[in-house]
């Protein structure tokens, strides 16, 4: 069975459901649409503060963002499961290390290609909102947050992907993962550093500040989440690979 | 030596906990012959049938389709087609999305899914929000399904569930056709009266374990036993006369005397030849459902002794 046939199978899975296809685009339009509302309305008042980060200002909306990346992501599985669609799903595609892999594939891909759409709007748009404090594309760390904050929100979604093939429940996923990065995240982080900068939300968003407030750089920080992700990917593997459907 | 499409099972067992579901199965289902799958609710139809298709992991034993189990065919739904609990459609999806999906993964060409469509009367409906369908509907999808690959082997799971009359007949004729042109067809069912409907061959499960696996008429003619109705002014001659031949009349509150393992051509001329005169003579044959009730009972009759969780 040709790795392309599962690729594109998949791919219809996502595009022919309203759920998927929606949270993939409130990635891009909450992102974009937050940042330029914060931008425009505060940016310049806030740019006078001296913890204001020039960068991290334009990516202000991944915060709700990322939710919808996570939504994303565990959606695009947890269908699977609503209705037994899982048994005709692997009964289509009995290697379930193909059916996993290009499900995984398309969250990430899509993830990352509207993340980049995302990125880049909110720098360029936001940017131009902020005003003169806004930082150019050439600047020091602009490209790196553009590229590397896209592929965050990809790795969000594959961590939310990993998960729900653990749990499989779409609800049970979001039920922990939302409130995680709305609440414990925000809670430990301003606690407790140190041991807050490994958790795989404020890990890996070390790469969209121009002055990262953490201890890891932000491509260490991006690993961090990149660990997170690939952990839950394994785990997800394990549970699909060993339970009946 | 089998054929190249035949399902096998072999000393399959699943064990959920300390229940075995299914219990040292071995069974052969045929190509150019509808195959009934019968048993009561709970009988491991359903995992069987799972357990073939490779979406359930046996506790022990195999089984093979063509002498290959199934997690290895390429493309399977090209050699095996399967309706598995209504479908199994995302009811967010349309009819034509979830048809496409399964398609593409099998390379199976867009024109097929609209064929199948067409084949299974919802081509109309294609476009609509499967969440809307009827269960009929999605019955008609779970097979529009199983068709994709035009495969030669078809496992289906209660197909007639929830089709209304004409559907009922459109599936009967449908399995029939499927069977005459080779193909090798599984059909699970609890109802005895719809299988015989429609099957050549039966296997009955009960309790996990296989009761019975042979053909249709082997049943009917080795479980369904002759009976004869008759009623007469001379209750107590007839009784007498019955008794003589080695009959075991019983009589029935309304006065009619029934007579198990017998016949209208014997009963007649033997109570004409006696004098007595009958007002009504009638052959009552133990339905097949009744035979197959039988078979199943004392698998059942241990499942509904309360149990403890």
């Amino acid at each position: 069975m040709p790795a392309t046939a599962v690729l594109r199978s998949e791919w219809i899975k996502i595009k022919t459901l309203r759920g998927t296809v929606w949270s993939l685009a409130a990635v891009l339009l909450l992102t974009v649409g937050f940042s330029a509302f914060a931008n425009g309305a505060f940016g310049e008042a806030e740019s006078d503060n001296g913890d204001f980060d020039p960068l991290f200002s334009v990516f202000i909306g991944m915060s709700p963002g990322q939710i919808a990346a996570i939504a994303f992501g565990t959606l695009a599985l947890s269908s699977e499961y609503v209705s037994g669609g899982i048994r005709a799903s692997l009964a289509a595609v009995p290697r379930r290390g193909a059916f996993y892999a290009a499900k995984l594939a398309n969250v990430a891909g899509l993830a990352f290609a509207i993340g980049l759409l995302t990125t880049f709007g909110s720098f360029f748009l936001s940017g131009a909102l902020l005003g003169e404090k806004a930082l150019s594309i050439g600047d020091d760390g602009a490209l790196r947050a553009c590229v590397g904050g896209a592929a965050y929100l990809a790795l969000m979604a594959v961590f939310a992907t990993g998960l729900t093939a653990v749990l499989r429940s779409g609800m049970a996923v979001l039920s922990i993962l939302i409130p995680f990065i709305l609440v414990v995240s925000f809670v430990i982080g301003t606690g407790a550093a140190g041991v807050a900068d490994y958790l795989p939300d404020r890990a890996g968003q070390q790469i969209i500040y121009a002055d990262p407030p953490a201890s890891l750089n932000p491509w260490a920080g991006l690993a961090v989440t990149a660990a997170w992700a690939a952990a839950a990917a394994l785990a997800g593997w394990w549970s699909l690979r060993r339970r009946d459907a | 030596m089998t054929a190249a499409t035949a399902i096998e099972v072999r000393d399959l067992t699943k064990v959920y906990g300390k229940v075995r579901a299914v219990d040292s199965v071995t069974f052969t289902v045929e190509p150019g012959r509808v195959t009934g799958f019968l048993g009561p609710n709970g009988a491991g139809k359903s995992t069987t049938m799972r357990l073939v298709l490779g979406l359930d992991r046996p506790t022990s034993g195999t089984a093979t389709i063509g002498g290959r189990p199934y997690a290895t065919l390429t493309e399977p739904l090209r050699q095996v087609g399967a309706l598995l609990d209504a479908g199994a459609a995302h009811g967010s999806r349309t009819a034509r999305g979830h048809l496409a999906a399964l398609a593409a993964s099998n390379r199976i060409p867009d024109r097929r899914v609209a064929e199948v469509l067409e084949m299974t009367g919802i081509a109309k409906a294609a476009d609509r929000r499967v969440k809307t369908f009827s269960l009929g509907m999605r019955q008609r999808l779970g097979i529009a399904a199983a068709l994709l690959g035009d495969p030669p082997v078809l496992m289906l799971d209660e197909p007639s569930n929830g089709l209304d009359p004409e559907g009922i007949i459109w599936i009967r004729e449908l399995l029939r056709q499927l069977a005459g042109e080779g193909r090798t067809v599984l059909v699970s069912s609890h109802l005895m009266g719809e299988t015989a409907a429609f099957a050549e061959h039966l296997i009955v499960l009960g309790r996990g374990q296989v009761l019975a696996d042979t053909p249709m008429k082997d049943f009917i003619a080795s479980r369904v036993r002759p009976r004869v109705r008759v009623r007469t002014s001379e209750d107590e001659r007839l009784r007498a006369l019955l008794k003589e031949h080695g009959y075991d009349p019983v009589r029935s509150d309304d006065g009619r005397w029934h007579v198990d393992d017998a016949e209208v051509d014997a009963i007649g001329p033997l109570a004409a030849r006696a004098g007595i005169p009958i007002l009504e003579l009638a052959a009552e044959e133990a339905t097949l459902e009744q035979a197959y009730l039988d078979l199943t009972a004392s698998a059942t009759e241990f499942t509904a002794v309360p149990q403890e969780a």
